[in-house]
């Protein structure tokens, strides 16, 4: 229901034209204006008519992502998602973009640990590009060798950009690395550096062949069209696609903590950072069936009281670590705070913060533990667990605004557990009391359940000491 | 009471000019009018959802910073929220939180916008809270320390982003040591020197309904706005100075920038002065760019660097054409090893804009996505109201949207080899490296 600054979760196929449509005509129930359709072949259509402007969002979702790589083969996921900008045997290379963006396209793609996602966002008149291009390259693509080179190395930029170059970045891979050992969110979407650079084009086409089916993908179009008329012309395009075979889903699943696991990563930056992550259920019990309903209603329920405890944690001004450690205690200069809702496997709750020079570390960890302490011990009080659901409820209206979200919430949903589902999160944070709250805290938010990775900066190593200054030489040629 | 029917009695003067966008872009119709008060209201109904986007431009960006204060428009802006006359910031933030409410602002060069998104049920409430900030702020000393301690803070953080420390040397290459030149946020120097008594002096001559732009896109209805808003808005009173005229002066002559840094990437900026957003050439130019490194996959820097020699994830060019003179940039970022290589083909990809017409492949290609995908910006609230503050701001006026297409449509190829040699200058140029300058060679080549 929110963004998260989650390093580990999306990486885009480039940087640039970067979408800003927003979703619902109102906060209603979405069950009434959804079809869902699974044509003959197994790909599963969602549609969702909104006429608010003469555009649409079409989506291509492969239940594909880090999640289902291998030791030693990390960020094929990813490096896949690249390829499918190369060309097909009728649309060659660098020809797709060209076309998407001469129909005034807007169009992109992101991989998470748990998909896949293909995009472009139209006028109305022109979905027939994304019927033509999204059906070609699902089946069609050409995969050669040296544009499969050349990615890979474009890949390897991407990686030294978002993660190598980045202290904080790094951080949190630790995380993520420390905090999961069998479970494959143990690994960067993007991959280790060494995995990327061992891929080899074969890999790349056996990963296609197996994950990129009918079967094993969800289309969404939101926007202004005639659901009859779109469904008959989806039909046309994909319905002749083979069928493919249902790749198995499951995964390894980390054992419970036997104590906090704690990680140190030495690094050149101005200001320390601390990141822990708790083990938290996902919304669904287990990840490898295909049923939609809620296996387990006490975690479902804990899921839903954790969201709540996010925005009690980290959201706004007054929540409860924006006034401990940025203004009250002044030891961050920020927080931020993060539930997993939607992801396919059990996840990390995670807290952040940015230590002010000067404060400490340990300082930060003990004021932490403090808040979360409180809210074990004390119930939380009516007037501040409303704001809480008011936060979640108003954040969750304003993400309608855009066709966009609205349908990559829909598919969110899906690649866990059903899209239907959305219309219980609503009602489900207003049932959250506050002995939910205290229930939660208590079973997730130990210590023994914990992981934390602390970024201590080290000086600069080369160059002078006053960065402001010294570490800039100037000539004029 | 009294207020209110003062108000509705001075709005009774007020002309509202109903202006419509072509209805091909389903932008709902726009009204616009001036408060007695010099408040410019640009309001757009648009009821599909419960909530409503305030964003207000106000003449105090960092370009009134007082000498030596670098930082203190940016800074006002973000204390806004740190008391009022009447409450504490911890009353204010618990009434918004509680409302769901989100209000920040974002100070740029020329100006500052304050941007307020409420839920309709809490339109009145909320609209209250946002003009006693806006009106009455108390800059409390303790607060105000704290945030300055925090910007030092963030400051030094940036440090740490490689592609934010390049830009910073690129302005200040470009700029020196003129209002375009130093960063919105300050410098460590300058933000010491900013005191609660600054902070009362810029308020008090920067913020006022004169001039000011407050752009209103969502569920509120004309009897909304005549009800409860625009008598709220009214009620603002205060005189403020008007930004005086700027003469901004970019740097002429080749320049090269190296700072040096353990990174596995150079973080390259190649650049220079720009245009103004009234320059006739504006939609000529926007053309030429989108061809060279603005049009993302189909760009020619793009297809030369990432494309066809893996060099590098991002690498795009882009002209920030403002009220006065901006720059024009090339950013990217390369493994250490290939930066020579990269920046001589982002050089030569310049020199060729110039020395050779484009394609009428390529010239189609870039008209079309610029008018094809301008309805995808009208989309959301936040979406409208941005064009709509864009639109007032430069005296666009309201039929840009229907005439945008016509503008780009009239670009011609000569234009666009015009446009290139006047606007590029790919052997007058700064040169921003933050890198391993050992690695990249930077070091010894220009020594």
């Amino acid at each position: 229901m929110k963004c998260s600054a989650n390093f580990f979760l999306v990486c885009l196929a480039f940087l640039v034209l970067v979408i800003t449509l927003s979703p619902y005509s109102s906060a209603g129930d979405l069950k009434g204006l959804v079809t869902e359709t699974v044509l003959s072949n197994g790909l599963k259509v969602l549609l969702l008519e909104n006429h608010k402007a003469p555009v649409i969002t079409f989506q291509v979702w492969y239940r594909v992502g880090s999640r289902n790589e291998e030791y030693g083969k990390t960020g094929i996921s990813h490096l896949l998602e690249h390829m499918m900008f190369r060309g097909t045997e009728r649309v060659g290379p660098g020809e797709l973009a060209r076309i998407i963006q001469e129909n005034g396209g807007q169009h992109n793609a992101f991989t998470s640990a748990d998909s896949t996602t293909y995009f472009q966002n139209l006028k109305s008149d022109r979905i027939g590009v994304s019927l033509e291009l999204e059906s070609d390259r699902m089946q069609n693509l050409v995969l050669q060798e040296e544009g499969f080179r050349t990615e890979r190395s474009v890949v390897m930029e991407e990686r030294r950009l978002r993660t190598d170059d980045n202290p904080k970045a790094v951080a949190w891979e630790q995380l993520w690395a420390a905090g999961f050992q069998s479970q494959p969110y143990h690994w960067p979407v993007i991959g280790w550096m060494e995995d990327i650079a061992r891929l080899r084009l074969e890999d790349v086409k056996a990963y296609y062949k197996r994950f990129y089916n009918p079967v094993n993908a969800v289309l969404v179009v939101v926007g202004d069209f005639d659901k009859k008329t779109l469904l008959e012309k989806i039909e046309r395009s994909f319905g002749a696609i083979r069928r493919g075979v249902l790749p198995g889903q499951r995964v390894s699943i980390d054992e419970p903590h036997n104590g906090e696991r704690r990680i140190t990563v030495k690094r050149e930056a101005r200001l320390a950072s601390v990141v822990m992550g708790f083990h938290v259920p996902n919304l669904r019990g287990l990840s490898d069936k295909g049923a939609s309903e809620i296996q387990d209603v006490q975690e479902s329920r804990d899921s839903y009281a954790l969201e709540v405890v996010e925005a009690l944690l980290g959201w706004g001004e007054s929540s409860r670590l924006q006034s401990s450690l940025v203004r009250g205690k002044k030891l961050a200069l920020a927080v931020g705070v993060s539930h997993p809702l939607l992801s396919k496997d059990p996840s990390l709750f995670t807290i952040s913060a940015d230590v002010l020079p000067d404060k400490s570390v340990t300082d930060i960890e003990r004021a932490t533990d403090e808040e979360i302490e409180r809210l074990q011990r004390e119930p939380v009080s009516e007037r501040e667990l409303q704001k809480a659901k008011n936060q979640l409820e108003a954040s969750f209206i304003f993400q309608q605004d855009s066709i966009f979200s609205q349908a990559s919430q829909l598919a969110r949903y899906e690649m866990v557990s059903s899209w239907r589902n959305i219309d219980a999160y609503l009602p489900s944070i207003r049932a959250i009391s506050a002995e939910d709250i205290q229930r939660v805290v208590k079973r997730y938010l130990t210590p023994d359940n914990r992981t934390t990775v602390i970024l201590r900066p080290v000086s600069p190593s080369k160059t002078a000491t006053s960065p402001s200054s010294a570490s800039t030489e100037e000539q004029v040629r | 009471m009294i207020l209110r029917k003062r108000f509705v009695f001075t709005l009774g003067v007020v002309v509202w000019i109903a202006l419509s966008f072509g209805s091909l872009h389903a932008m709902p119709p726009v009204q616009r009018s001036v408060l007695p008060n010099g408040l410019i209201v640009i309001n757009a109904e648009e009821k599909t959802l419960p909530f409503v986007t305030f964003k207000l431009l106000i003449h105090a960006g960092a370009r009134r910073d007082p000498n030596g204060q670098g930082g203190l428009a940016s800074l006002t802006a973000r204390a806004l929220l740190f008391g009022t006359a009447k409450q504490t910031m911890a009353g204010i933030n618990e009434q918004l939180d509680f409302m769901g409410a989100s209000l920040s602002s974002d100070t740029g060069r020329d100006y500052a916008v304050i941007s307020f998104r409420v839920l309709k049920k809490d339109l009145d409430a909320g609209l209250k809270l946002f003009m006693e900030v806006l009106s009455q702020p108390a800059f409390p000393e303790q607060e105000v320390a704290n945030e300055k301690a925090r910007t030092l803070a963030a400051i030094r953080a940036s440090e740490d982003r490689p592609g934010e420390v390049a830009d910073k040397a690129f302005l200040n290459a470009l700029y020196g040591p003129g209002p375009y030149g130093q960063p919105v946020i300050g410098t460590r120097e300058s933000v010491e020197h900013i005191t609660t008594e600054s902070l009362r002096r810029f308020h008090h001559s920067c913020y006022g309904p004169g001039s000011s732009v407050m752009v209103i896109v969502g569920d509120v209805s004309e009897r909304d706005l005549k009800d409860t808003v625009l008598t709220q808005l009214s009620a603002w009173n205060q005189a403020a100075t008007p930004a005086p005229p700027l003469e901004i002066k970019a740097e002429r002559g080749s320049k090269r920038v190296n700072i040096d840094r353990p990174l596995t990437q150079a973080n390259v900026v190649i650049g220079h002065e720009g245009i103004r957003r009234d320059n006739p050439d504006f939609y000529a130019v926007s053309v030429m760019n989108y061809i060279l490194g603005g049009g993302g996959l189909s760009s020619r820097l793009m297809h030369d660097i990432r494309e066809e020699r893996g060099l590098a994830y991002s690498v795009s060019s882009s002209y920030d054409a403002g009220k006065y003179q901006g720059s024009f940039r090339i950013v990217l970022q390369t493994k250490t090893t290939s930066a020579s290589e990269a920046i001589y083909l982002a050089l030569a990809e310049m020199s060729k804009m110039r020395s050779a017409p484009v394609s009428e492949k390529e010239l189609e290609g870039a008209k079309k996505y610029l008018i094809g995908s301008f309805p995808l910006r009208l989309i959301t609230q936040e979406g409208i109201a941005g064009l709509l503050l864009q639109v007032e701001y430069f005296g666009l006026g309201f039929d840009y949207v229907d005439r945008y297409p016509g503008l780009i449509q009239a670009v011609t190829i000569e234009d666009v080899l015009r446009v290139a040699k006047l606007y590029l200058h790919p052997d007058d140029y700064i040169l921003v490296e933050v890198a391993n300058l050992k690695e990249t060679g930077a070091e010894s080549q220009t020594r």
